[in-house]
């Protein structure tokens, strides 16, 4: 009983959040309830807690509408297709190159000369192709204009 | 699951913004949480929890992470606060708005974020407890304390 008494004569201090929040139990409501019947202190907290708990549930923290995060995850879907995409066709492409390769090579019925001439000339347009693809990803990463609308 | 993402995208931003302090930081982190969770369709277990704690610790990772690589500076506070737009230049709503905005930019992030995820988004203490990954004993305890030092800075900032 004495121990009891002491417990109401004390502050609920934290007990005021669950209580507001609907997360104590019968019993530590109970013990809020009969300490704030006698505590102005306390009572004028758990009402100052309780407007701005609900203050903040009605602020605009964010200006981004549902549609706006609806448009976003499309844009995502978007990128990880085309992210797809592009590793099926990149990697199609390298595995039917190195089967042309590999027969092309191992072919018996064509000369040696031929097989380097036309090595050669692909080989020229591979080298060609990556020193423009270098060039253009060099002016891409240090364009500053690049973000700029026209 | 587009769907109901689609209508968590506002209180992830609002924790996100809290976090890192910038709104448009915020929206990528959100994206990017977005693209994590399309990216991987069966990394979500119905049976483990709700979807809406679950995919805020994958933002508030996010934010985490960001934070990690951010340098001293790059951060622009300006979005949050803006002392130039005074209270009696706004309508009643906006000022209420603005004033909890302000109140809440004086917290540390650790307070920001327990008062969005309960008091904006009305998680419950369990399910805060699963996004911030600590023990659900204390969730009440560090709630109260970062109320009580959102009431200081609105008093301080009505002075």
């Amino acid at each position: 009983m004495a121990s009891n008494k002491r417990q109401i004569d004390q502050h609920v201090g934290e007990f005021l959040s669950g209580y507001i929040d609907g997360e104590l139990t019968q019993q530590e409501r109970q013990r809020v309830d009969i300490h704030c019947d006698t505590c102005a202190e306390c009572r004028v907290l758990r009402d100052e807690l309780r407007e701005i708990r609900q203050e903040v549930g009605d602020a605009r923290l964010s200006e981004v509408g549902e549609d706006r995060w609806r448009e976003m995850m499309d844009d995502t879907g978007v990128q990880a297709t085309r992210g797809i995409g592009w590793l099926l066709l990149i990697g199609g492409l390298l595995l039917a190159a190195g089967i042309g390769i590999y027969e092309f090579v191992t072919d018996p019925s064509v000369e040696l000369f031929a097989k380097l001439l036309v090595a050669a000339i692909y080989g020229g347009f591979a080298a060609l192709f990556i020193s423009v693809l270098r060039q253009r990803l060099i002016e891409r990463k240090s364009d500053k204009y690049k973000d700029v609308e026209i | 699951m587009r769907q109901e993402l689609a209508q968590l995208g506002g209180g992830a931003h609002a924790l996100a913004t809290q976090l890192l302090g910038n709104a448009d930081d915020a929206a990528d982190a959100v994206q990017d949480a977005f693209t994590t969770v399309l990216s991987r369709p069966g990394s979500y277990d119905a049976g483990k929890g709700a979807l809406r704690p679950w995919f805020m610790r994958i933002v508030r990772n996010r934010c985490l992470d960001m934070l990690r690589r951010r340098r001293p500076g790059d951060v622009s506070p300006d979005t949050l606060h803006n002392p130039a737009q005074g209270p009696e230049e706004l309508l009643d709503d906006q000022e209420r708005y603005t004033r909890i905005h302000c109140a809440l930019t004086a917290l540390p992030p650790d307070k920001r974020e327990i008062i969005v995820l309960r008091d904006y988004m009305d998680l419950s203490y369990a399910e805060i407890a699963d996004v911030l990954g600590i023990a659900s004993g204390t969730v009440m305890s560090r709630l109260h304390r970062a109320r009580l030092a959102l009431k200081e800075a609105l008093e301080f900032d009505g002075k």
